[in-house]
């Protein structure tokens, strides 16, 4: 028994050695020094969240953090990189160096703050319910029941919300958009909850009768994620993006992108 | 590397990460008795069955064993539906996973059959024994101790498997991990703690199984 106990150490140590080398620690995220010496920018895109990101027709990534990143990596002077990242991985993604900035709907919140840093922001999220028209509701409070159940992707913002003010609501949780949308179209759950301008290339999949409860349940300020104490890439980064606002690169790419502006303004300040 | 583990936001979340490692093993036990069941029908079918069964089982086994087993589950979860057949979260995955057993046990078990030798047969026969009695005191004794260790085997990959279920929805041990790594993106910290807990949950059901097959089957199984 001592034998197997021992045996048994060893292995929990080795599994917990194993999962702490296939990701480096956060001392490997780069300066902005380095970023320029290596004549790369790293940035995390999901291309889950048309038009955010999405793939195009040469199976790239596209869209407007793409064109965002582009518009960063000019001005920096280097080349851009980009690296396909999911709502549950992007964080872990840039706080452990494995890329320079995420973008991909990052909205700012103090739990995410406690990982990585935040730029000003660059856009912001508009939160409406989804749902089939048979459900349809007036009110997105009328979905605080408990036979209603939401279909939300795992780690992303709207499920903190739903918790803290829908919680009689049940959750079920799927790992992207795609899944998330044909199990609300199929019936599996009652509504989803989250920015819908994402979710329009997934929804003309399914042949069903959607509807939108109108109430705009919430407004986020999304922002890039820089690795924490990345001080000097992420001032540089709050100068280049208050420049591009200031300039009206950020409405432009947006209104190519969406093909309407953004429905809640950032606005520009010269404070930060 | 001097990244600084920080266990205090996990620790809190333990229980409910252990609840999720219950759920795994309920899972791994139901599909790996389904399969036990599918596989010893079927196997029985090969070995003994006629043609036409033996060729349904044998299209049900090809399919099963050539195709992975998310597939198998992502059919069962999503693609169902557009044929009116709707199958909750934990009932696809069991179902997956119960079919997906029940093929490669079923190849197993027939190994297992086909490894029952005709002499021994004969000499039953040349004893008097009825039927029952060869398949009571020579088939099963012999068949039961040279198919235990692979069916051991098995059960341990299906206890591994089951972190499949978290695709689907249901919040078993690696569903609950990315929960709490959402929650606190703390990932390291999570995933070394539900390594441990896989391993313990493996090398604890490897133990009881070695104990079984030493005891009941005369299993040459070795105890770690």
């Amino acid at each position: 028994m001592f034998q197997f106990l021992k045996r048994l150490a060893v292995a929990g140590a080795l599994a917990t050695m194993a999962t702490a080398l296939v990701a480096p620690g956060a001392a490997d995220a780069r300066t902005l020094d380095e970023i320029l010496a290596s004549g790369t920018l790293k940035v995390g895109v999901n291309p889950t969240l048309a038009p955010l990101g999405t793939y195009d027709d040469k199976n790239e990534i596209a869209g407007f953090d793409v064109d965002y990143s582009q518009k960063l990596a000019d001005m920096l002077g280097v080349t851009l990189e980009v690296v396909q990242v999911g709502s549950p991985d992007r964080i872990p993604f840039v706080a452990s160096g494995k890329i320079d900035i995420v973008m991909g709907a990052m909205t700012r919140n103090p739990e995410r703050a406690k990982i990585i840093d935040f730029t000003l922001p660059v856009h912001t999220e508009v939160f409406g319910v989804l749902t089939l028209k048979e459900n349809a509701v007036s009110d997105w409070k009328e979905l605080d029941k408990p036979d209603v159940t939401f279909v939300q992707v795992r780690g992303s913002t709207p499920v903190k919300f739903i918790e803290e003010n829908l919680p009689q609501a049940e959750v079920l949780l799927l790992d992207n958009y795609p899944d998330v949308v044909r199990a609300l179209a199929q019936g599996r759950a009652d509504a989803m909850l989250d920015v819908l301008d994402f979710v329009g290339e997934y929804m003309n999949k399914h042949d069903v009768e959607w509807s939108v409860v109108e109430t705009p349940v919430d407004v986020y300020y999304c922002a890039i994620g820089v690795a924490k104490n990345s001080d000097n890439l992420k001032d540089w980064l709050n100068v280049a993006v208050f420049e591009l606002q200031r300039k009206g690169v950020t409405d432009e790419l947006w209104l190519k992108w969406f093909g309407i502006e953004m429905l809640q303004p950032v606005d520009e300040s010269p404070w930060f | 590397m001097d990244y600084t583990f920080q266990f205090g936001q996990i620790w809190p979340r333990l229980p409910y990460l252990l609840g999720g490692a219950w759920l795994s093993l309920q899972i791994a036990f139901l599909a790996f008795c389904g399969g036990i069941l599918i596989g010893t029908f079927c196997a029985a079918v090969k070995t003994f069955g006629g043609g036409i069964a033996r060729r349904i089982v044998n299209v049900y086994v090809v399919f099963f064993i050539n195709t992975p087993q998310l597939v198998q589950i992502y059919f069962l979860y999503f693609a169902l539906p557009d044929y009116g057949i709707f199958l909750t979260s934990y009932m696809a995955v069991l179902l997956g996973m119960t079919l997906n057993a029940g093929a490669y046990l079923t190849e197993i078990q027939r190994a297992g059959f086909e490894s029952r030798r005709q002499s021994e047969m004969e000499a039953a026969e040349v004893l008097g024994f009825t039927r029952l009695q060869q398949i009571r005191y020579v088939i099963l004794p012999h068949v039961a101790k040279v198919l235990f260790p692979p069916l051991s085997n098995h059960y341990i990959l299906m206890t591994l498997g089951t972190s499949m279920a978290a695709i689907f929805g249901v919040e078993e041990l690696t569903g609950r991990a990315l929960n709490v790594n959402a929650e606190t993106f703390r990932s390291l910290e999570v995933f070394s703690i539900i390594a441990v807990v896989y391993v313990v949950v493996t090398l604890f059901a490897s133990v009881v199984l070695a104990l079984i097959g030493r005891f009941a089957f005369r299993a040459k199984m070795r105890i770690v």
